[in-house]
C-alpha cells in the first residue's frame, strides 16, 4: 500500500530517535513522498512530529452535535481554567491524568513519546453511543441518555482511547484477528491502570472494569468489559449476555467484517485482559508497577502482526530482563498465560488466527 | 422504498450489533421527509459507495440496505471516514427512527 522505499515502520522509528537531525531526515522523507499524502498512517506521525514541542498540550473542542470535525470550536486549551460544560471538563482533566500516567509512570512524553498534543472532541454527533480514536485525536458521544450517557464520563474510557494512540505509535499492532484483539486489551489494561493510579488502588482492591460509568441508571449492567471475569459484565435482555471468553478452549472465532467486529477485537480481548489481570493479582501490590512495566516494554518490543502467543512469550522474556530470570515476576507472568490457556516458550496448538 | 440501517463496531461492539436494525419506509412517512429521503438516498447512490472504510479504533461502521421496488443497493461508511451525503443520510435515519 505504501509506494515507499522505506518501510513505513522504519521511518516510525526514525520519528522516533532522539537525534533531531535523524527526525528531521524521516519527516523530509515523508512530507516530500506525495504519494504518501492523505494516508491515514502518516497523518497521524507527520501530525505527531510537527507538535513535537507541545509536551502534550491539550485542546478540548466543541463538535456542538456535527460529526465533521473541522467545524468544532476550540473551548478550553491548556493554560485556560474550568469552562461551564460539563463534558469538556471531563475530557480535558482526563486526557491530563493520563497523560500524568504516561510521564510519570513510563517515563512518556505524550501518545507518540515526543509531547504530541492532546486533542478531544465531545458532543460528537445527536446522541451518538461511542468514543473513538481516528488517528489523531479522541472524539466522544454524548450517549443517547437511554442506554448509554455520556462518554466523558469515563476516566478508564478516555485512557482507552489514548492508549490507542500509543499503540499506534509503538507496535501499531493491525485491527483485526489476534492482533486487533491485543490492540484492544492494550487499551483496555491502560484504562484500567491510569484509574487505578489515579484512585490509588492495588490490584486487590480494584475493580477491573472499563466502561462502568457509560451506561445510565436504568441499564442493568456493570461495565462494557470486566478484566477480572471477562463474560460477566452484563446480562440483560435488552443486549443479552457479554461474549467475551476468558480461556483460548472459548476464543471466538469470527471473520474480518464489520459484523465480525473484525475477528473478535473487542471480544477474543478478554483472554489478554484476564492474563493481566492475572498478572497483577499474581505479583501484588500495584497494576502499574511490575505489572504495567513488563506490558508496556512488552508493547514497545511487538509489531503490527504479534498474535496471543508471540506476547505473551515476549512479556516472559521481558519479565526475565526486567525482574530476572525465575524471578517471582517472571514465575508470574507464565503462571497467567497458563490459566488463559497459552503456554510461554511453546508452539501454539490452534491455528487460531 | 424500504431503507435500514444496521451499526456495527464501536466500543460496545458486541452491544452495538445485537440491537436490532432502524428501517423506514416512505409509504409511511409525511411526504415532504419521504422526498428528503429519496433525495439523500440518491445523492450518496451517485457518489457509489465503494470499498472497506479505513479501520479508525473503535470507530462505528453503518450498513444502509436501500429496497425500492426490488431494486437493491448496499452503501457503507464509518465514523473516521464518511461523505457529507452520507452523514446526511445517517443522520436523517436516526432522527426518523428514535
Ligand atoms: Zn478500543
Amino acid at each position: 500500500m505504501f509506494n515507499c522505499i522505506t518501510p513505513p515502520f522504519i521511518l516510525n522509528k526514525l520519528l522516533d530517535s532522539s537525534d533531531a537531525t535523524i527526525r528531521g531526515a524521516a519527516m523530509d522523507t515523508l512530507i516530500t513522498t506525495a504519494r504518501l499524502r492523505g494516508q491515514r498512517e502518516v497523518r497521524g506521525l507527520i501530525a505527531g512530529a510537527l507538535v513535537s514541542p507541545a509536551a502534550g498540550r491539550r485542546s478540548v473542542f466543541d463538535c456542538a452535535n456535527s460529526t465533521f470535525l473541522p467545524f468544532a470550536k476550540l473551548m478550553r486549551s491548556e493554560d485556560d481554567g474550568p469552562v461551564a460544560d460539563k463534558s469538556v471538563n471531563q475530557a480535558f482533566e482526563g486526557l491530563g491524568v493520563t497523560r500524568a500516567f504516561y510521564r510519570d509512570v513510563f517515563q512518556r512524553d505524550s501518545i507518540d513519546g515526543h509531547g504530541m498534543r492532546l486533542q478531544g472532541f465531545v458532543h460528537r454527533g445527536r446522541r451518538y453511543n461511542n468514543a473513538f480514536w481516528d488517528g489523531q485525536q479522541m472524539v466522544f458521544g454524548d450517549g443517547d441518555g437511554k442506554v448509554f450517557a455520556d462518554f466523558t464520563g469515563s476516566l478508564d474510557v478516555i485512557a482507552h482511547e489514548l492508549g490507542h494512540g500509543v499503540t499506534e505509535h509503538t507496535a501499531n499492532l493491525e485491527y483485526r484477528f489476534q492482533p486487533g484483539a491485543l490492540n484492544e486489551s492494550l487499551s483496555d489494561v491502560a484504562g484500567s491502570m491510569v484509574k487505578q493510579w489515579h484512585l490509588g488502588q492495588t490490584a486487590d482492591k480494584a475493580d477491573w472494569l472499563i466502561g462502568s460509568d457509560i451506561f445510565t441508571p436504568k441499564i442493568e449492567a456493570d461495565a462494557l468489559r470486566s478484566m477480572k471475569a471477562p463474560g460477566t459484565a452484563f446480562n440483560n435482555d435488552l443486549f443479552g449476555e457479554d461474549p467475551q471468553p476468558d480461556h483460548m478452549d472459548r476464543y471466538v472465532e469470527l471473520p474480518d467484517t464489520d459484523e465480525g467486529d473484525n475477528g473478535g477485537v473487542h471480544i477474543n480481548s478478554g483472554i489478554p485482559n484476564k492474563a493481566f489481570y492475572l498478572v497483577a493479582i499474581g505479583i501484588g501490590g500495584n497494576s502499574w508497577e511490575a505489572p504495567g512495566h513488563i506490558w508496556y516494554e512488552s508493547l514497545r518490543a511487538s509489531t503490527s502482526t504479534t498474535n496471543f502467543q508471540q506476547f505473551a512469550d515476549t512479556t516472559f522474556s521481558k519479565a526475565g530482563e526486567l525482574y530476572g530470570a525465575s524471578s517471582p515476576q517472571q514465575q508470574a507472568v507464565r503462571a497467567a498465560w497458563d490459566e488463559v490457556g497459552i503456554r510461554v516458550g511453546s508452539e501454539p496448538t490452534l491455528s487460531r488466527r | 422504498m424500504r431503507v435500514s440501517l444496521t451499526t456495527h463496531g464501536g466500543l460496545a461492539a458486541p452491544i452495538n450489533s445485537r440491537r436490532p436494525p432502524r428501517t423506514l419506509d416512505t409509504d409511511r412517512m409525511p411526504a415532504a421527509t419521504a422526498g428528503q429521503l429519496r433525495r439523500l438516498v440518491a445523492a450518496v447512490l451517485a457518489e457509489g459507495g465503494g470499498g472497506r472504510p479505513d479501520r479508525g479504533r473503535d470507530a462505528m461502521t453503518y450498513t444502509i440496505t436501500i429496497d425500492d421496488d426490488g431494486r437493491a443497493a448496499t452503501v457503507t461508511g464509518s465514523d473516521t471516514s464518511m461523505s457529507a451525503a452520507f452523514g446526511a443520510l445517517l443522520s436523517l435515519i436516526e432522527r426518523q427512527t428514535d
